[in-house]
């Protein structure tokens, strides 16, 4: 009572073994003739060739600057706040007058705006909460780094040139 | 003996450990491919062209690996293992006839290492030996995990000797020698064993499969369940040598079904009226004319030997492994009664046909 | 007043919009004559005659339920943000609570239909011209234009036409304390009550009428030049002032509030310590009527800065050829013991910013602990203050002149003060926290520092033959209790947690006992 019996009843042709395993190594060697001559493939040639990955893909962080180069970033710490990995650090300042043509709009700056994308787990809070269209994720999908410390996005490796949305 | 004697065996031992250890990059170059294909992949292509030049690669890595000694392994056990690993198959591969005999300098030679009436029986027990490696392997390198993959491969073996043995022994019944040369005439002279006795055949090619640890009966080895197997502690050029000694072990199985079943060296069809003809193009007489039946009997028997290579790595990318219960099922309950009764039908066969 | 104990408890209201009034209970008697009642929300509440139905909901704690812009407990009634309107029944209009007096027998409603209308439109009105720059602004977190917004506020705004600007007071210093944007006031006018009443300085004027109104330093090239301007910051409903100390430095939601006591002078203000990740961000004052009611003077206020100098010396440090080596409490401390034992003379010099348990444990226990008898005198020094007599009040608020916290308390240990300020001992051991200043001492003078010092301090003293540093805690880093100069002793606790090398004077002193 109250188990369900899964299991089937094999047929002999099933019980014989052999006629299945005659069936998996055709298909296994329309496969292997078709890569041997055919030079067919799923896959891609990784470095040479890459993936488009969707306009929504979310990949390594870049931060949405003005013609000045000047980042838009307002060091609000709405990412900061809602970044449920706790991955962002900004450390505030206000802009100098004379460097500031932008008024009260940009009065404000971060001097350190770090990511550090070992903790980052890519859920796009960041560019969800930021006011400012700052922060935003773009669809660099190739994260690795040969240190520590170079998984730590520092303001001027964010505010580089990106191909991505924007 | 004589210079000529020692001279002969010397290159013949060279040229057939070369031969079985010069296939082992090719087949792993072959297999990763093979896999690469029939999974839809393109496979290892970086290295050299057509990625030929990877086991090359991989050997050096192996070479420049540290090479690790777990500090409570029996020391001994341990560095025997690789080696009895690679040295039992190779041994086999010693009574192994490549042709039958080629005339160099007025001598006969006999393309085969080791001449002896009992060859099957020296195959057998050389055979039988490659289960201590891996017993001594999983013990010594002191390792829980080395022991369970150790016990499940010699387990594994044992098991499939005995059905091994049995498809073998209704051969021996069928050829009435011991001697693979006769073997080989007998073949050459009626049928090939495989239409004599189709059951042997696929009994004993199911049995290889175990006996070489190959996909689907590769138990000794499982990342899921036994991290690696009884090789586990093993590094570098020592896990190098069981890598290889693996192939060894195909090569001389392959070398071994050809030659109970598939003809051995016994020229294809189509085969002796090339050798006629090119005798009569060249004229090379009595003596030449051996030589190049020897030649296309050796590239009769590499050809054997190549497609059940093939054969290998074909059906290892096509099955999933079994369950090491099943696969027990199979070699105690299925195959071992089988082969039994074959025997008997065999033996009374040829009774019946030799009466 | 005198001998009075209270312990430092966190405010359940944030930044003392609120005061302490206690609900009133009818006297018993024979001729007691019974309070008139008021009854708000269909509870009936007792109240004194003259209070407002404000007043009355603050007796009873149900002030939260009114908004407010414009009142402040301690500040005059104006009136004018029209946000804590209520309903009174055969009142024809809704009527201000803050400036309304409670009546016998009015029927209050805080929430009916009528009211939220009513705080609805008033807040659609105050975001006409609000820039709702939250992201850059500093009150954003505490601001109540968001929590009234959020709790009363239309879902979108009627005014569709250009917002006001006012060019030249978008980022305007109003001193170098204070930072005005005015474009986010609300005219309120907290700030100019507070300048006209509380301190009396008048140095803050609303120009101009209705679009235009604006406000402006009352002399503009002088700018704010009271000593209390940190509270225009607390009090600011929005972030209109802004503090520069605090600027930008740190959102307000990421700050740990804890309550503590300022030590910048004998006062002995209420603190809340804002900090983030035990870095003290700034104090911002709490309640208390018995000693510094809802202010703070900004001297006090950015005290923190000396705290978390970075060149604060937070690990122990031993005089090993002519400059100081950071190394452990063990060796620092078993190093200056051997060389105190081998002293004709030891004094130890107490600062009067440590606390009343600090200085008995050092009168105590010190000379018992190093196996010597060690004189201990206290030691002030501030501008001529050598005792409590000597400590006056420098305005009408809070301000005063000694600069310890602690002077009543440790002349209550019994402890002398140094004659003269001036030691003279082989071996002068220095303990402080950071206030007290150092006695006159001989160029050649040797000394032990202990607790709170900067590198910048041991530079400049008189005698560079220090022997050593042992790190105490700042006020806010332990518990302890102070009297202050009007001798209410208050009892405070950790604020933050210190992650340096500094001890505490406990810990010094038992293992100074136990070293050989």
């Amino acid at each position: 009572m109250g188990t369900i019996n899964i299991s089937k009843k094999y047929t002999a042709r099933e019980k014989a073994y052999i006629p299945a395993i005659l069936i998996g190594m055709k298909i296994t060697m329309k496969r292997f003739i078709q890569g041997f001559f055919f030079r067919k493939h799923d896959t891609i040639m990784y470095p040479e060739a890459k993936r488009d990955y969707s306009q929504r893909f979310r990949g390594m962080h870049f931060i949405s600057v003005d013609k000045n180069k000047t980042e838009n970033c307002t060091a609000c710490f709405l990412c900061e706040t809602i970044c449920p990995a706790d991955c962002i650090h900004i450390v505030a300042d206000e802009r100098d007058e004379d460097e500031n043509p932008y008024g009260v709009k940009k009065e404000k700056k971060p001097i350190s705006f770090d990511i550090d994308s070992l903790r980052c787990c890519f859920c796009g809070f960041c560019e969800e909460a930021c006011p400012k269209d700052a922060i935003k994720l773009s669809r660099n999908y190739e994260l690795a780094v040969s240190s520590r410390e170079e998984a730590i996005y520092d303001l001027d490796h964010l505010k580089r040139d990106v191909k991505g949305r924007g | 003996m004589e210079f000529f004697d020692v001279a002969q065996l010397l290159a013949k031992i060279l040229i057939v450990v070369g031969a079985a250890l010069g296939v082992v990059p090719v087949m792993v170059w072959f297999e990763r491919r093979g896999a690469a294909w029939m999974q839809g992949r393109v496979g290892p292509n970086r290295v050299g062209p057509f990625g030929l030049l990877q086991p090359l690669a991989d050997v050096i890595k192996f070479i420049f690996k540290e090479d690790f000694t777990p500090r409570n392994a029996n020391k001994f056990y341990y560095y025997l293992a690789p080696m009895m690993a690679l040295i039992a198959p190779l041994c086999a591969l010693s009574v192994i006839p490549f042709g039958s005999k080629a005339i160099i300098d007025g001598h006969e030679v006999i393309l085969q290492i080791a001449t002896m009436d009992s060859g099957v029986i020296f195959i057998l027990a050389f055979a039988g030996l490659e289960v201590y490696p891996i017993i001594l392997a999983g013990w010594a390198s002191k390792n829980k995990y080395s022991v369970l993959g150790a016990l499940r491969g010699s387990s594994q073996i044992v098991s499939y000797e005995i059905s091994m043995g049995l498809s073998l022994l209704s051969m021996l019944v069928v050829y009435g020698s011991f001697n693979p040369h006769d073997m080989v005439a007998w073949q050459a002279s009626k049928y090939w064993g495989v239409l004599v006795n189709p059951f042997g055949a696929l009994v004993f090619w199911i049995s290889i499969f175990a006996e070489t640890n190959r996909l689907p009966f590769d138990l000794p080895e499982g990342e899921s369940e036994l991290v690696a197997g009884y090789h586990l502690e093993y590094g570098a050029m020592k896990f190098a040598l069981f890598f290889m000694a693996e192939y060894v072990a195909m090569i001389m199985a392959s070398a071994l079904i050809a030659t109970l079943f598939f003809g051995g060296y016994a020229l294809l069809p189509g085969m002796q009226t090339l050798i006629d003809l090119i005798g009569a193009q060249f004229a090379f007489g009595e003596v030449g004319l051996q030589n190049t039946k020897a030649l296309f009997e050796f590239l009769s028997i590499c050809s054997k030997i190549a497609f059940f290579m093939f054969m290998f790595v074909w059906i290892r990318w096509t099955l999933p492994r079994f369950r090491f219960d099943q696969l027990m099922d199979l070699g105690w309950k299925i195959l071992f009664p089988l082969s039994l009764i074959n025997l008997v039908i065999v033996t009374i066969a040829v009774y019946y046909f030799n009466s | 007043m005198s001998n009075t104990e209270i312990e430092i408890k966190k405010p359940k209201m944030d930044l003392n919009y609120t005061s302490n009034k206690k609900p009133v209970h009818s006297d018993t008697g024979p001729e007691a004559k019974p309070l008139p009642k008021v009854t708000i929300d269909g509870k009936t509440y007792e109240f004194k005659p003259g209070d407002t139905i404000m007043e009355v909901a603050e007796r009873y704690k149900i002030h939260e339920e009114i908004p407010r812009y414009c009142y402040h407990p301690g500040m005059p009634i104006a009136g004018t943000c029209r946000m804590c309107t209520v309903e009174v029944e055969k009142a024809p209009k809704l009527m201000t609570s803050c400036s309304t007096p409670a009546g016998d027998g009015m029927v209050v409603h805080t929430k009916s239909e009528k009211v939220l209308k009513s705080r609805t439109g008033v807040m659609d009105f105050l975001l006409t011209n609000h820039p709702l720059d939250c992201p850059v602004c500093d009150k954003a977190g505490e601001c109540k234009l968001q929590d009234y917004n959020f709790e009363y506020g239309p879902s979108k705004s009627n005014f569709k036409e250009e917002k006001r600007i006012y060019e030249d007071a978008t980022t305007k210093k109003l001193s170098d304390k204070i930072t005005l944007n005015m474009n986010r006031c609300v005219h309120c006018e907290r700030c100019v009550r507070f300048t006209d009443d509380v301190t009396k300085t008048n140095d803050l004027v609303m120009v101009n009428r209705g679009w235009h109104k604006e406000l402006e330093a009352a002399d503009p090239d002088k700018g704010l030049t009271n000593d209390y301007q940190g509270c225009l910051t607390d009090f600011c409903p929005v972030g209109a002032l802004t503090m520069n100390d605090f600027r930008f430095k740190k959102r307000a939601w990421f700050l740990e509030k804890k309550a503590s006591i300022c030590d910048r002078c004998s006062k002995g203000c209420n603190i809340e310590v804002h900090s983030d990740s035990d870095i003290v961000y700034r104090y911002v004052p709490i309640h208390n009527e018995m000693v510094n009611g809802h202010w703070m003077c900004d001297e006090g206020r950015v005290s923190y800065n000396d705290l978390m100098n970075p060149l604060r010396i937070v690990s122990p440090l031993l005089r090993h050829q002519d400059s100081l080596h950071s190394t452990t409490l063990q060796t620092v401390l078993g190093e200056l013991k051997s060389q105190m034992l081998s002293a004709n003379s030891v004094q130890l010099v107490v600062g009067t910013d440590s606390t009343r348990e600090e200085a008995a444990l050092l009168k105590d226990k010190f000379s018992d602990s190093l196996g010597k008898k060690v004189d201990v005198f206290f030691h002030n020094g501030t501008h001529g203050v050598s005792t409590s007599k000597d400590d006056v009040k420098l305005d009408h608020l809070l301000r005063m002149k000694d600069h310890t916290a602690n002077t009543r308390g440790v002349e209550e240990t019994g402890l002398a003060p140094l004659s003269g300020g001036q030691v003279n001992a082989d071996i002068v051991v220095l303990f402080r926290n950071g206030r007290a200043a150092v006695p006159s001492m001989k160029s050649d003078q040797k000394v032990i520092l202990w607790g709170v010092w900067t590198y910048e301090e041991v530079k400049a003293l008189p005698t560079q033959n220090v022997l050593g540093v042992i790190p105490g805690h700042a006020t806010i880093e332990k518990s302890g209790s102070f009297k202050n100069a009007d001798g209410i002793v208050q009892k405070f606790h950790p604020a933050i947690t210190h992650r340096g090398g500094a001890v505490s004077a406990h810990q010094v002193v038992s293992t100074l006992k136990s070293l050989n």
